[in-house]
């Protein structure tokens, strides 16, 4: 029987292929959600869905994109809040 | 035409986003050539946002030109920092001792040299001597052996 932390879902399942040939399943931590635009809620690309100590290991500009609002906002809810203030 | 020679703009796409140019040249359909406080860059219509003011500007300005006009509107546009050129390394220097180490070993090659060449013809001396006797030894061996095979 497997140890019964390893019951629950809290931990990802892996198949890893042993140096014998055998598939072993071994658990792993699973990843962080995805980083969302805080207006629109979209799935913001050009950040890295990664842990802490993986993404600590990452250079800044790979962490967001290089822009006002990089990371927070999407491209198209940046524009519009330039847009918003530039107007008034 | 919103997107004359002259518009003042700002940027709303890229890393000049927020950051306000003017346009300097008309390209194509779309695209404008624009300067400021962004980089002097072709772009398109739809990245800009037009704003109210007009600077009297000749097609195709100079980024002089531009900097001089915008100082008018109460904009500074900062000049460019050329990267500094990264200096000599302090280099490594050795300790003095190892300087007279070096030398030493110098004076002992030869010497080793030397040992070996008087050794060299210790064994040649030697060689000579007992190369003679040994010769006349291999002859005596040789037709006993030829005899035997036969
Ligand atoms: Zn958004």
């Amino acid at each position: 029987m497997v140890r019964g932390m390893f019951k629950s879902r809290t931990l990802r399942r892996v198949f890893r292929k042993t140096p014998g040939g055998r598939n072993t399943l071994t658990y792993r931590k699973r990843k962080p959600k995805n980083h969302v635009c805080s207006e629109c809620k979209k799935v913001l690309p050009g950040v890295p869905r990664e842990r802490p100590y993986k993404m600590m290991t990452l250079a800044k500009t790979h962490k967001r994109p290089e822009r006002p609002y990089g990371g927070v906002l999407c491209s198209s809810c940046s524009r519009e809040k330039i847009r918003k203030q530039v107007r008034t | 035409m919103i997107f004359e020679v002259g518009r003042v703009c700002v940027k709303l796409a890229g890393r000049d986003a927020g950051q306000r140019c003017v346009v300097v040249d008309l390209l194509e359909d779309n695209y404008v050539l624009i300067d400021g406080l962004t980089r002097r860059r072709k772009c398109n219509v739809h990245h800009l946002e037009p704003l109210g003011e007009v600077i009297k500007l000749k097609k195709g300005a100079s980024h002089s030109d531009v900097s001089k006009e915008f100082k008018k509107l109460g904009i500074d546009i900062p000049k460019k920092v050329k990267a500094k050129k990264a200096g000599e390394r302090p280099k490594k220097v050795r300790k003095v001792k190892v300087k007279p180490a070096k030398e030493e070993v110098k004076k002992k090659k030869p010497k080793k040299e030397s040992i070996i060449a008087t050794a060299k013809k210790e064994l040649e001396k030697k060689v000579a001597s007992v190369t003679a006797p040994k010769e006349e030894v291999k002859k005596k061996v040789s037709p006993k052996k030829k005899t035997s095979k036969k």
